[in-house]
């Protein structure tokens, strides 16, 4: 590739948002006015086969305006900067808010805001580009193929400019960088996967995880059938996160109070397993945390789950100020940990068992009942017995139907927290898991 | 339809992509218009309107793909874009082992409008969030209602796609669609009944003839029944499965299965590979003789009845299975001639103007048969009718499948009883297919379409659509979807 010719094009800075935002505030009519800025640039080589099947890039601008008279409010959005384009936008905006029927829940913008000082954005990630991502895919293809497996996976980078305003005087910008890594190796029919995120390209460890990826992949060769039932298994990283995200994503306060929440009723009980606390930890260098949400509040450190007891809720703005809550917890950046009695990492979990299911990661978790929040998935890219201490065989890959409510008060041992990254979610720092009765309800061929 | 001129700017890239000496380059450029207007516990929660617009430029270069996409639209953005497309093609060629070779097609000139009555963006935003206010107001007439919620879709595509080829299509295309759900508790449990008009491409007559209003009581009811029934007793029941629920149990573990990326490898690492494999096209057995899938890229209104996909090439209609044999796939131009088919089965298509195209799930539907919805259930001793989408879930390879629903009624001596809850089936696709010993008529067949299939790296949405009548499955195993204590 030639020398510096994919260079990252620059992103709207500070300056220039307030400008545009400005424009838009002197030039609506609405009683309140908000304005959301993204600007994004990055790109993904993707490989299978062991050769790049896809390589992008994309530069993507995203601009909406929100206006509202008393209690209407509509939003337009455009990808378009020009004037023209932005003018049209608000005008748009206007026409809906003005129509629109009242919303007994609107609320205006918040006022303004002093945000943390959040580590979002690091140089390298974003002057990364093609080059930089192709050269990390190339290190996961040769390891693959000289121990003559065969490499799936992506590499992927981007920057973005990211701005809430109003006209309030609300304001709030920032740069955020993220990069990625996935790899599923394979041997025959056998698979091992391993996963990575972060906001430093270079702290994505391609090469520890090819290989971790690898020995999976070797591991899984020749898979047994076991009998569907309840097993202990230990759960690493991703498999936890698997189930802590839909956790999360049920933690709704405005279905809690209606009635409709897996949660109705437990504010202040105990939940889980008393060993456990959930934080949210935006200023941790392993998370993907940033200053301030899409509304523009900031994000703080926040305690969720305490000593196994539930302390918070996701709160909407209508709803926060209904039950009189001032100031609303964000969880962006999910930090799970134990107490003291944390072992240091799955292989301490593997040789205290007797007799187990070790999990790697689990595919299309979706809820089956929302009620007790039963969940249902399958085991992939690597699920092994454990016998006496060790693992023995590879087993052929297992469907689940439990509940994280249920799981997560079976806990046997678990590990320190470690970064977790799955298919389906965004990034945790969580423990691996020993959990006894864990419901496989069914086998699948592979 | 645009400021800029279009062409002008198709052929600005595409001169710099044949200077460079790729041996192939196509420029999609793209405008979107979306309106979604949401309802939420009686009253309107969010109106949206968004514009999107901008294009991407794919190269093929010594047999590796480059694609760089922005949403600036100018003379100057053009070509860095362009530039920016050949030099990815170069550094993937580098890391290539067998070059990229793209099935012959002809040389496209058209231009393709879906059809519409009614244009929903010149529909009147007050009639619209009147519909849905009054929706939502019929649903908590009915007592142990206790939310709703009502929305109204639609989007229209404006695209231009120029090949290096020499093709060049211009799109109109639209879609459209409105749904709205009430959940009801009872007993420390909720549980939720919804009703949705499928997606498709038509106008906002879709939603007028779909009569929300006079719908709206009857699901609010089923709500509270559903939350108030019985749990589903575990065993082996026959199953008789509507046209809504189907269209989901196709896309999951036939629709997925029959993509040829995903048989080849290519998803290996995300979406997941196929236990169709290449090997066993024309001589594996996936379901009875009932079964017959059919891909339909040409019928009207359908969301993947495009004209032309996104490599260019025409839409089509060919069989998946045919009287339960597996025996064709879902191709773009890149895969076709790794299973010596010299054709596309025009199945590419990206999401938007910044995803590069990936092989997709066709239209593909479950022929009718020559039964009715009464004499399938008529034979049914022990079973259990299923409406609607609910929890669904598939292994990687789409073997291992369970699916619940949004109602279920018990199926008693040829008779439906009363609703269940709770209910989850489960098998492995080609036993479960197999199982299935009825299809109901033409007269039954509806249309659903999917507008949020999940595929690639990074994601992307795919849309199509699946069409059925209803049909029975014998023996299958269900389970009662609850945490055991």
């Amino acid at each position: 590739m030639t020398e510096g010719s994919a260079a990252a094009p620059k992103l709207t800075d500070r300056d220039e948002f307030r400008f545009l935002a400005d424009l838009v505030f002197k030039r609506s009519s609405g009683d309140q006015t908000f304005v959301a800025l993204q600007d994004q640039h990055g790109g993904t080589v993707r490989f299978a086969n062991n050769q790049v099947i896809q390589n992008v890039d994309t530069r993507r601008i995203s601009f909406s305006v929100t206006v509202a008279f008393g209690r209407r409010h509509g939003t337009a959005g455009t990808t378009d900067l020009t004037a023209g384009s932005v003018q049209e936008a608000l005008t748009r905006a206007e026409r809906l808010a003005r129509v629109a029927p009242e919303d007994p829940e609107y609320l205006p913008p918040v006022e303004p805001q002093s945000y943390p000082t959040v580590p979002t954005a690091r140089p390298e990630t974003a002057a990364a580009g093609p080059s930089g991502r192709l050269a990390h895919a190339r290190q996961a293809i040769e390891l693959c193929r000289a121990e003559r497996l065969t490499a799936a996976g992506i590499v992927s980078s981007c920057a973005a400019a990211v701005g809430v305003a109003a006209s309030n005087g609300l304001f709030a910008h920032e740069e955020r960088t993220e990069a990625r890594f996935s790899l599923t190796a394979q041997e025959g029919e056998a698979t091992g996967w391993a996963s990575a995120a972060h906001r430093s390209i270079d702290r994505l460890a391609v090469r520890e995880r090819t290989r971790f990826a690898i020995d999976k992949a070797k591991q899984s060769v020749e898979a047994k059938e076991m009998p569907a039932g309840r097993y202990t298994v230990i759960l690493e990283a991703p498999a936890v996160a698997g189930l802590l995200t839909w956790f999360i994503w049920m933690l709704d306060a405005k279905a809690f109070y209606k009635g409709t929440s897996p949660f109705s009723g437990k504010l202040g009980q105990r939940i889980v397993d008393p060993r456990l606390s959930l934080k949210n930890r935006p200023d941790h260098p392993d998370l993907l945390g940033y200053g301030f949400t899409s509304e523009g509040l900031p994000v703080n450190n926040s305690t969720w789950i305490d000593g196994g007891v539930l302390r918070q809720l996701s709160y909407d703005r209508f709803t926060a100020k209904e039950h009189g809550v001032d100031r609303i917890a964000t969880l962006e950046s999910p930090l799970l940990s134990g107490d003291e009695w944390a072992k240091a990492g799955v292989g301490d979990l593997i040789r205290s068992t007797a007799r187990g299911v070790l999990v790697t990661t689990f595919w299309y978790i979706r809820t089956v009942n929302p009620t007790d929040l039963t969940l249902t998935g399958m085991t992939r890219d690597g699920t092994f017995l454990v016998e006496d201490g060790r693992i023995t065989t590879a087993v052929r890959n297992f469907r689940f139907h439990d509940s994280p409510l249920r799981a997560f008060n079976e806990i046997e041992a678990f590990t320190v927290p470690e970064e977790a990254v799955t298919t389906e979610t965004g990034k945790l720092l969580v423990p691996a898991m020993k959990i006894r009765d864990f419901n496989f309800s069914s086998v699948t061929r592979f | 339809m645009k400021a800029l001129n279009w062409d002008e700017l198709a052929e600005l890239a595409l001169s710099r992509v044949r200077a460079a000496g790729a041996e192939y380059g196509d420029i999609r450029i793209l405008d979107s218009a979306m309106q979604t207007v949401h309802g939420e516990d009686r009253r309107i929660a969010k109106i949206r309107d968004g514009r999107d617009s901008g294009f991407g430029v794919r190269v093929l270069y010594r047999g590796a793909w480059g694609f760089a996409a922005s949403s600036i639209l100018s003379l100057e953005e053009v070509p860095r874009v362009a530039k920016l497309a050949i030099e990815i093609a170069k550094g993937s060629a580098d890391l290539l082992s067998e070059p990229v070779r793209l099935a012959d097609e002809p040389v496209h000139r058209d231009r393709v409008i879906t059809p519409r009555q009614i244009d929903p963006f010149s529909v009147p935003l007050e009639d619209k969030t009147t519909l849905l206010l009054d929706v939502m107001e019929y649903v908590h007439r009915q007592p142990g209602v206790v939310r709703s919620r009502a929305n109204l879709w639609a989007r229209r595509d404006l695209k231009l796609f120029v090949s290096s080829e020499g093709s060049r299509l211009e799109f109109d295309l639209l879609a459209v669609q409105g749904d709205f759900e009430a959940t009801a508790v009872h007993d420390g449990r909720f549980a939720s009944r919804s009703f949705s008009t499928p997606h498709l491409r038509t106008g906002y007559e879709l939603i007028a003839d779909a009569n929300f209003l006079a719908e709206a009581p009857r699901i609010a009811a089923q709500a509270v029944e559903k939350v108030k029934a019985p749990p589903v007793d575990p065993g082996r029941y026959d199953l008789v499965l509507d046209p809504e629920h189907l269209s989901l149990t196709i896309h999951e573990s036939c629709g997925h299965p029959s993509e040829l990326d995903r048989a080849l490898g290519y998803e290996a690492n995300y979406a997941g590979t196929s236990f169709l494999t290449p090997d066993k096209r024309g001589a594996f057995r996936y379901g009875s003789p009932h079964v017959n899938l059919v891909a339909d890229n040409t019928e009207p209104e359908t969301l993947a009845a495009t004209g032309y996909d996104d490599d260019g090439v025409a839409c089509q209609q060919w069989d998946i299975v045919r009287e339960g044999i597996f025996v064709g796939y879902c191709t773009n131009r890149e895969t076709a001639p790794k299973i010596g088919e010299p054709r596309s089965r025009g199945s590419n298509r990206a999401d938007g103007w910044g995803s590069v195209p990936i092989v997709r799930i066709a239209n593909i539907g479950l022929e009718p048969g020559v039964a009715s919805l009464n004499d399938l259930i008529a034979d049914v001793k022990r079973g259990i009718y299923i409406e609607g989408h609910g929890s669904y879930s598939i292994d990687q390879r789409r073997y291992n499948f369970q699916f619940g629903g949004d109602a279920f009624w018990l199926i008693e001596h040829g008779r439906r009883a009363h609703m269940l809850r709770d209910v989850i089936y489960y098998g492995i696709t080609p036993e479960f297919w197999s199982r299935c010993d009825g299809v109901a008529d033409r007269s039954h067949r509806r249309r659903y379409g999917f507008i949020t299939c999940g595929k690639g790296q990074p994601g992307q949405s795919g849309w199509m659509t699946h069409a059925a009548a209803h049909a029975r499955f014998r023996n299958v195993n269900v389970i009662r979807g609850q945490a055991a204590p």
